[in-house]
């Protein structure tokens, strides 16, 4: 078992029309880390979070539990490297729940008689009745819909998680399950997002990220507490930190 | 948004329900050719197939109001396609619109007693390209999706308007509308791609589990066969026993 995750070095990326979206990224993730990447908008987080299972490929190393991305170890990568989109709608793609669910898996060539088995419990992960199996996904509420996304992925049973904004547009309640599922998940994590009061509660180490280069990689709260930094970056000091020193 | 075109009677239980997706395909598509082929003079052999197919809406606990509204929605095609006939005449408009009216039908029937996935499985074991398959699963799944954008564009776009204006403009808005979903559609296309290649994904779609063939799939299309062969006949038939009874 590797000691690092994740490590990437040198990494650039510009996007066919010529923007440069990731200049000179170093990066280093622990196994059973838990890490929050943030920024403003346009900063490069969900770029980067696709080179981890090599769906984009820029100029630089990616090694993934030791192994360099290569066109012939994509399918193991892919096994160990689960990302979650921002949009639902973009991974829901199955007439109903219980095949999005399924699809990785049946994907790696699990058995046929262990996918189930995989479906529920990855459906039991995320806090959803196992009655929401044979439902359209077009037929459940948004919080739902984010859920099955991360089931979709957690089947697959990856040992490192890439989530790219995973409490945007949900309400109170639907966050703090997500937060409660999200803590209890044994794999290493990677999170892209502003909600800086998430990462507070989740993610000891921060790396901030603007314009497509890392500007500061550190322990979560010293990070945060940096007004200057934070607003240099188009971001603020999170509420429950403010006002003390 | 709760939205149900296709297959929203697909889940129920009735003998219809449980036969097996392929079973199914290959007895309504030879029933609707076999409704197409009918001669036009043969009056038992139309009069069969609507009683047929009252049986089989029965059997299938669709609910008949549903059957009815779905093949009026095509009306007017029917009758505008029904008026270029070359059989001319009440008796020729009649039977084509009788036809179209059984085939549809026939098509509601089929796709409301199969689940939507279980009917692409069938139609992949029957032979059907996989491409062809994977693009009609999408279809289906995003017919929602877009629908649902289509509501919130026009949504917003009652939000800021005061009144309906010219023809002209009203089209123009129209076209840019459908141009922007167009382009959304590209976008999510890829992402959804994205999100496929994310989850292994390597050019194969594996489905799971459905329904076997057993002894009700073969009575089925043993049924749907003899039918068949008798209309087909029914006017040998006919002519055999007046000639018995006479």
């Amino acid at each position: 078992m590797s000691e690092y995750a994740v490590r990437i070095t040198r990494l650039n990326y510009t996007y066919p029309d010529g923007t440069k979206a990731l200049e000179a990224i170093d990066l280093d993730v622990r196994t059973g880390a838990r890490m929050a990447l943030v920024g403003p908008s346009g900063a490069g987080k969900s770029t980067l979070l696709l080179h981890l299972n090599g769906v984009l490929t820029g100029n630089g190393t990616v090694r993934i539990l030791g192994q360099a991305l290569d066109p012939k170890n994509l399918r193991e990568i892919r096994r160990q490297v689960g990302v979650v989109f921002q949009d639902p709608n973009d991974q829901l793609f199955c007439p109903t729940v219980y095949e999005d669910v399924a699809f990785g898996p049946l994907n790696l060539s699990v058995p046929e008689e262990e996918i189930p088995r995989r479906v529920e419990r990855a459906l039991r992960d995320v806090g959803l009745d196992q009655s929401i199996r044979n439902r359209p996904s077009h037929h459940l509420s948004l919080g739902e819909r984010k859920r099955v996304a991360i089931a979709t992925v957690l089947s697959m049973e990856p040992a490192i998680l890439a989530l790219d904004e995973p409490t945007s547009n949900l309400d109170p309640r639907n966050r703090r399950h997500l937060i409660e599922l999200i803590a209890a998940l044994p794999a290493t994590l990677l999170i892209a997002t502003h909600d800086l009061e998430f990462v507070l509660a989740l993610c000891s180490r921060t790396v901030l990220m603007d314009r497509g280069k890392i500007w500061a990689d550190g322990e979560t709260n010293s990070l945060l507490r940096d007004s200057a930094l934070m607003e240099a970056h188009g971001l603020e000091v999170p509420l429950s930190l403010r006002g003390c020193k | 948004m709760k939205h149900n075109f296709i297959d929203r009677y697909a889940n129920l239980d009735s003998p219809l329900h449980l036969l097996e997706a392929r079973t199914k395909l290959l007895a309504f598509t030879a029933l609707i050719l076999a409704v197409l082929w009918i001669p036009a003079g043969n009056d038992f052999a139309f009069f069969a197939y609507f009683f047929l197919t009252a049986i089989l809406m029965g059997i299938s606990q669709i609910p008949l109001m549903y059957i009815v509204g779905r093949t009026l929605v095509i009306l007017p095609f029917i009758v505008l396609s029904s008026l270029a006939a070359p059989w001319k005449g009440i008796a020729g408009l009649s039977v084509l619109f009788l036809r179209a009216i059984l085939c549809l039908m026939l098509l509601i029937i089929l796709t409301n007693t199969t689940r939507f996935v279980e009917l692409l499985r069938g139609l992949r074991k029957l032979g059907c390209p996989h491409i062809l398959v994977l693009n009609l699963s999408f279809l289906y799944r995003y017919l929602f999706v877009l629908t649902e954008e289509v509501l919130r564009m026009r949504q917003a776009r009652d939000c800021r308007r005061v009144c309906r204006g010219p023809m002209r403009g009203e089209l123009k808005l129209l076209g840019s509308m459908l141009g922007t979903l167009l382009i959304r559609s590209f976008e999510r296309a890829e992402r959804m791609y994205q999100a496929m290649l994310s989850r292994g994904y390597s050019g194969e779609f594996q489905v799971l589990a459905p329904r076997k063939f057993t002894w009700r799939d073969l009575a089925f299309l043993a049924g749907v066969a003899f039918v068949i062969f008798v209309t087909f006949w029914s006017g040998q038939i006919v002519k055999v026993w007046t000639r018995v009874l006479a």
